[in-house]
């Protein structure tokens, strides 16, 4: 039972971006940023992001400075 | 414990038709308060100017400017406060404290920018210069390719 349920939910690992890429986490950066949130302007749960919880964190602080400073939109209502 | 100095990053944005008078005025009093803290300016340029993300006091579009400094924290207190003063004309501010590291970074990228107005300046340049078109066209559209899961295998 539980090896046919592994393989219809098999999914690739994911590894977390910030972790494996020299690339940092920067509220003035919106093309980075942007990648991480939903059509409506969600932060990305960190099931759809793949981040590991440290950078999960990061990413969510990030944003939330971006948006205070008009870089990124809190919803599409605007 | 000792007050030790910090590096300091603020981002501002102006309101579009701010003049440039004021705006200098404006940039002026941040300098004198990083100054008469004994601070250091490491960066004072203008970010970008684009649209905001929503309308903030009816303005649809904004100038950033970024000041990065290192100055104690009396220093960033002052600033805050003066850009909290002409709040009319500064629609947002907000001053991070960073590493070390990320100042330095800053003063790279200026002096990296800085030069690259000079040789403009300087006319006598006979040489052609050797236009490299090194255009490469982008690789990347292989790799979204491969993201689509399978689901529904036995139902």
């Amino acid at each position: 039972m539980d090896s046919r349920r592994d393989r219809r939910y098999f999914s690739k690992k994911k590894v977390c971006r910030f972790c494996t890429e020299p690339i940092e986490m920067d509220y003035k950066n919106v093309d980075l940023l942007s990648r991480f949130i939903t059509d409506r302007k969600k932060i990305v749960p960190r099931r759809n992001s793949g981040l590991c919880a440290y950078h999960q964190r990061q990413l969510a602080t990030t944003i939330k400075r971006s948006r205070f400073m008009a870089l990124l939109p809190y919803t599409v209502l605007h | 414990m000792a007050v030790t100095p910090n590096y300091y990053e603020t981002l501002y944005v102006t309101r579009p038709d701010l003049s440039d008078e004021d705006l200098a005025k404006i940039q002026q009093k941040l300098l004198d308060s990083i100054s008469s803290n004994q601070g250091e300016v490491i960066r004072d340029d203008k970010w970008a100017e684009r649209d905001l993300a929503y309308e903030i006091q009816d303005h649809k579009r904004g100038i950033y400017y970024i000041l990065v400094f290192h100055a104690m924290p009396e220093a960033s207190k002052q600033v805050e406060k003066h850009l909290q003063f002409y709040n009319t004309d500064i629609l947002r501010f907000m001053t991070l404290k960073i590493t070390e590291e990320a100042a330095n970074k800053n003063k790279a990228t200026q002096e990296e920018t800085t030069p690259k107005t000079e040789p403009a300046a300087a006319p006598p340049n006979p040489e052609p210069t050797p236009t490299v078109s090194a255009t490469e066209p982008a690789a990347e559209t292989a790799e979204e390719a491969t993201g689509a899961p399978e689901e529904g295998g036995a139902q």
